[in-house]
């Protein structure tokens, strides 16, 4: 399955504390992007949290999109990437 | 034994019949690996139900070749008369469908219908459950429908219904998992298993443990299909051989059916039903677990086999066979090995299943036939593959179809039955068409009129007349189809051909209406009333077809709630392949009118489920690809080259010019406008050939945007023309007018500072990254100042997860609109709106509009803060 990287802003800094709270709304993620077919990998958020880079495993665009739209996320950009390891060449 | 861990399940049911109960129905899917205990589930749930519900069960059957509609066939059995008499009579499936909906809507207590096992069900069965779960909103019934999820594979035919429910609002999965190592230990207590043990090699699988448990051994099998057998082994001689006879009986046994194969059961049966191997089921018995069944029938020697199935048949024959077990009578015909009865019960079968919409398996009825052919004469041979190549064809096994059609036709050359000949080669090019081998399509058409122009005149001759109209149609040549339609209407309106005088004024109206002749649509009306009053299902959904053709070409967007009524109309019937043109045009239209998150949900459908070889993909590519390039997503050539793929052999206009054209716009949004030249070059010369006004101005316009200096021909559709002439602020009001917002931004981007900042932030609204990049591009190098920077992505993070469409209805309920003003304001059906209205009500988990409208003041107010 093809990986991309989905880029998102947040104008006003994603909101996500580390409660149980917030574990519960990165599960709920977790469920509707099963709906979909879409696997989220992990994020890198940016130090002022008004931005984050998510790795997603999923079929195609639309399906990114399509988990994004029902979980209220935004989308900036999708690139598709591959792996690159440094150690690779070793 | 004692369900464990399925509390919540339970739960969860009995609050969706609670829903369902005030009259807000739903379907719930119930899924796991077999033996996880959907069954147990459902019938515990059931027993508890009972109390205030009507609860009715059916299940597809686990054969080859399941009886269509079999689940509904079981649940009319134990209802009253009417739906039984309307499956035993020849009824149109769209009336049994309705009077079953009726029961449903109309009885006093809810009632729950559980469909069980869809892994196995038939093409009608699956039908019945999307038209059901599209109208439950209002109805009070809870509908339960379970599956083995591991064994439907991305081919299954269940997977493109699970494709269409994945839209519906009403609809709930609940997926079984294993039991718990703690669950597993409370079942082992006090039976002497190591619990650890019996976790490991069950993997907590609840039929599994149980077969375990009872077989009593001391030693854990090391699979079901182990623990089946070792219980099976203590049971005594003749209650093993009555098991096996009940085992190819089937899974639900009628024990006089039962002794009239094996002789006296009744101390056998007690001692299978004591052993819990078969259980009573009111009068019938049935197996305990299909996987028991299972295990019984793969330890059956051949022969014994064999024996079986042919006693069965015998005593089934005897008593005599309905039509609603003509499908079973054949299975065991085809496993007795008896090609008589094969040839007299599997085109029956067929004919069944045909006329209630199960095409799948009709087409594998006649398939099971055609094993025996050899022995029939040649021209029953042949209408025996042809009957089975048409099944094909509405099942979109078109390789199969068009190579049945074929061998028919050598058929009909030995029989020298030329007529018949003549309408074989017109069967056949309506095959090849559809996978888009247009020149072969052609000369069969022509080979087929000239054969049957050396006959008296008949039927088959009007209509070979029409399909050449319709050749010429389809490669838009005006002259030609008007030419051979009048030749087919003069001679079906002489003979009474209804359905030749259909085919033919359908082909007239679409050409006509292609070249902006308003009458056209006058001439597509009237075929389909007459379609329609004869019952011709096909031509109807034809008619839609066209006019979805026609629609989506010269961007006449009032014709667009014909499109959903058609979707609607085939969706109810038979009618996939038509469905799906329809839904490919249909997200060319979303697309066009600004419905971005619409317009890929269609799109990604008719790409996924569409035959590989159909050309309904050309159009639906086209639209998911330019979603991806506009968006700046990745990996549109992908599907711009599929699409030029299946395009470019056609040679035909109406599947080039969109791929031509959604290739420049890649290339374009790329900023690689060189290759634009190249890739609408063929394609525009069709448009010049045919003189079609749309596809001309669509192509032209691109190749001026690459700066290609040409005369442009006369004729090209308006809103291009004035672009072209410089003339953009009208071409953008003329965009605006007939709704299409991207192409208005585009145009403006031609414009000045003003008009440049209205195409930016257009673009930007609509997710138009790549457009949006380049208009602020423009506006840099004509140093431009204060260039909005970047998206503002909040903007399109939609609130609770509405369209854009639906926000649009949200906003006109909270002005006090009723729904019919809704629709006449957003020019669609009311019954547009009552689907928009009931999923907004569904997305905002509120039972009305006042409580929706409370709710949008919020939500609409932070859309426009954002």
């Amino acid at each position: 399955m093809p990986r991309y990287v989905v880029e998102r802003t947040f104008p006003d800094g994603l909101g996500i504390p580390v409660t149980e709270q917030g574990a519960l709304k990165c599960l709920s993620v977790v469920d509707r992007n099963a709906d979909v077919g879409v696997t989220w990998v992990h994020s890198y958020v940016s130090e002022d949290k008004n931005k984050t880079f998510c790795i997603y495993d999923g079929p195609h665009p639309e399906a990114i999109r399509r988990a994004a739209e029902r979980n209220g996320l935004p989308v900036d950009r999708i690139t598709k990437v591959s792996v690159l390891d440094p150690y690779f060449y070793r | 034994m004692e369900l464990l861990e399925r509390g919540p399940y339970l739960v969860q049911l009995n609050a969706l019949l609670r829903q369902a109960a005030s009259g807000q129905g739903s379907l719930i899917l119930v899924t796991g690996e077999a033996g996880i205990g959907k069954t147990a589930l459902i019938h515990q749930f059931g027993r508890s139900a009972e109390k205030e519900a009507r609860v009715l069960i059916g299940a597809c059957d686990p054969l080859s070749t399941p009886r269509p509609l079999g689940p509904l066939v079981d649940i009319a059995s134990v209802l009253d008369g009417e739906l039984a008499d309307l499956l035993d009579r020849e009824t149109p499936r769209d009336r049994i469908f309705r009077s079953f909906l009726s029961s449903l809507a109309s009885a006093r207590r809810p009632t729950v219908v559980v469909f069980e096992d869809l892994h196995w069900a038939d093409q009608a069965t699956l039908d019945l459950i999307l038209f059901l779960s599209r109208r439950l909103t209002s109805v009070p019934a809870l509908v339960v429908a379970t599956y083995r999820d591991d064994e439907v594979g991305p081919r299954h035919p269940l997977q493109i219904v699970l494709g269409d429910l994945a839209t519906g609002a009403t609809v709930h999965r609940l997926m079984l998992p294993r039991l718990s190592a703690d669950a597993v230990r409370a079942l082992a207590g006090g039976s002497g298993i190591d619990p650890a043990m019996l976790y490991q090699q069950t993997s907590g699988n609840p039929f599994f443990i149980a077969e375990v448990l009872a077989s009593g051994g001391a030693g854990i099998p090391a699979s079901v299909r182990d623990a089946v057998l070792a219980r099976v082994a203590r049971l005594s001689e003749p209650a093993r051989s009555v098991l096996e006879a009940a085992g190819v009986i089937g899974t639900t046994v009628d024990p006089s059916l039962l002794s009239a194969v094996t002789g006296p059961v009744l101390e056998p049966l007690e001692e299978c039903v004591a052993m819990g191997m078969l259980r009573g089921d009111g009068a019938a018995l049935s197996f305990r677990h299909e996987l028991v069944r299972d295990t019984i029938l793969d330890m059956l020697l051949p022969p014994r086999r064999t024996e079986l199935h042919r006693a069965v048949l015998a005593s089934v024959r005897a008593g005599g066979v309905g039509v609603d077990r003509l499908a079973t009578v054949a299975h065991h015909a085809e496993e007795a090995g008896d090609g008589e009865a094969v040839l007299e019960f599997a085109p029956a079968a067929a004919v069944r299943a045909a006329s209630l919409g199960a095409h799948r398996e009709a087409a594998a009825q006649y398939a099971r036939a055609l094993q025996f052919a050899d022995r029939l004469p040649p021209d029953v041979h042949a209408d025996l593959l042809e009957r089975r190549g048409y099944q094909c064809f509405l099942t979109a096994q078109f390789t199969e179809a068009i190579e049945l059609s074929e061998r028919a036709l050598e058929l009909r050359r030995v029989t020298g039955d030329r007529r018949k000949e003549g309408d074989s080669l017109r069967g056949l090019a309506r095959v090849l068409w559809c996978t888009g081998r247009i020149s072969e399509s052609e000369k069969r058409a022509k080979e087929a009129v000239a054969l049957l122009e050396d006959m008296p005149p008949g039927p088959e001759l009007a209509m070979s007349y029409s399909t050449m109209s319709s050749v010429f149609m389809n490669a838009e040549n005006a002259d030609g189809t008007q030419t051979w339609g009048t030749r087919a209407l003069e001679l079906a309106r002489r003979l009474n051909y209804t359905e030749v005088v259909v085919h033919t004024l359908n082909n007239l109206g679409t050409m006509e209406l292609l070249r902006g002749k308003p009458e056209g649509l006058h001439k597509l009306e009237e075929s389909q009333d007459l379609a329609s009053q004869a019952g011709l299902d096909e031509h109807v959904g034809r008619a839609y077809i066209h006019l979805g053709w026609v629609a989506t070409r010269t961007r006449r967007f009032d014709l667009a709630d014909r499109l959903t009524a058609g979707l609607e109309f085939c969706g109810d019937r038979d009618l996939y392949l038509w469905r799906i043109w329809l839904m490919a045009y249909r997200s060319r239209q979303e697309l066009d009118q600004g419905r971005w998150t619409e317009a890929a949900e269609s799109a990604g459908f008719v790409v996924q489920y569409a035959h590989g070889e159909s050309m309904s993909r050309v159009p639906a590519l086209c639209v998911l690809a330019l979603l991806r390039a506009r968006r700046g997503d990745p990996d549109f050539w992908p599907l711009l080259d599929k699409a030029l793929e299946l395009a470019g052999p056609t040679h035909q206009l109406q599947h080039l010019a969109p791929v031509a054209a959604a290739r420049a716009e890649a290339a374009w949004l790329q900023g690689n406008s060189e290759g634009i030249e190249s890739e609408t070059r063929i394609a525009f010369e069709l448009a010049k050939t045919a003189g079609d006004p749309w596809t001309l101005g669509e192509l032209a316009c691109w190749r001026w945007r690459a700066r290609i200096r040409e005369q442009i021909p006369a004729g090209a559709a308006e809103p291009f023309a004035l672009q072209i002439a410089g003339r953009w602020p009208e071409a953008a009001e003329l965009w605006g007018r007939i709704g299409c917002p991207y192409e208005t931004a585009a145009a403006l981007l031609d414009g000045d500072e003003p008009a440049m900042r209205r195409a930016h932030a257009q673009f930007e609204r609509l997710g138009a990254r790549a457009a949006t990049a380049i208009a602020a591009r423009r506006m840099r190098e004509l140093g431009i100042r204060d260039i909005p920077r970047g998206p503002r992505p909040s903007t399109r993070a939609q609130p609770a997860q509405l369209t854009t469409r639906e926000l649009e209805v949200l906003q006109l309920i909270t002005e006090g609109f009723r729904n019919a003003e809704i629709a006449r304001r957003l020019s669609v059906s009311n019954k547009t709106v009552d689907h928009h209205v009931s999923s907004i009500l569904g997305k905002l988990g509120v039972r009305s509009r006042t409580e929706a409208a409370r709710q949008a003041v919020k939500l609409l107010s932070a859309v426009r803060q954002a």
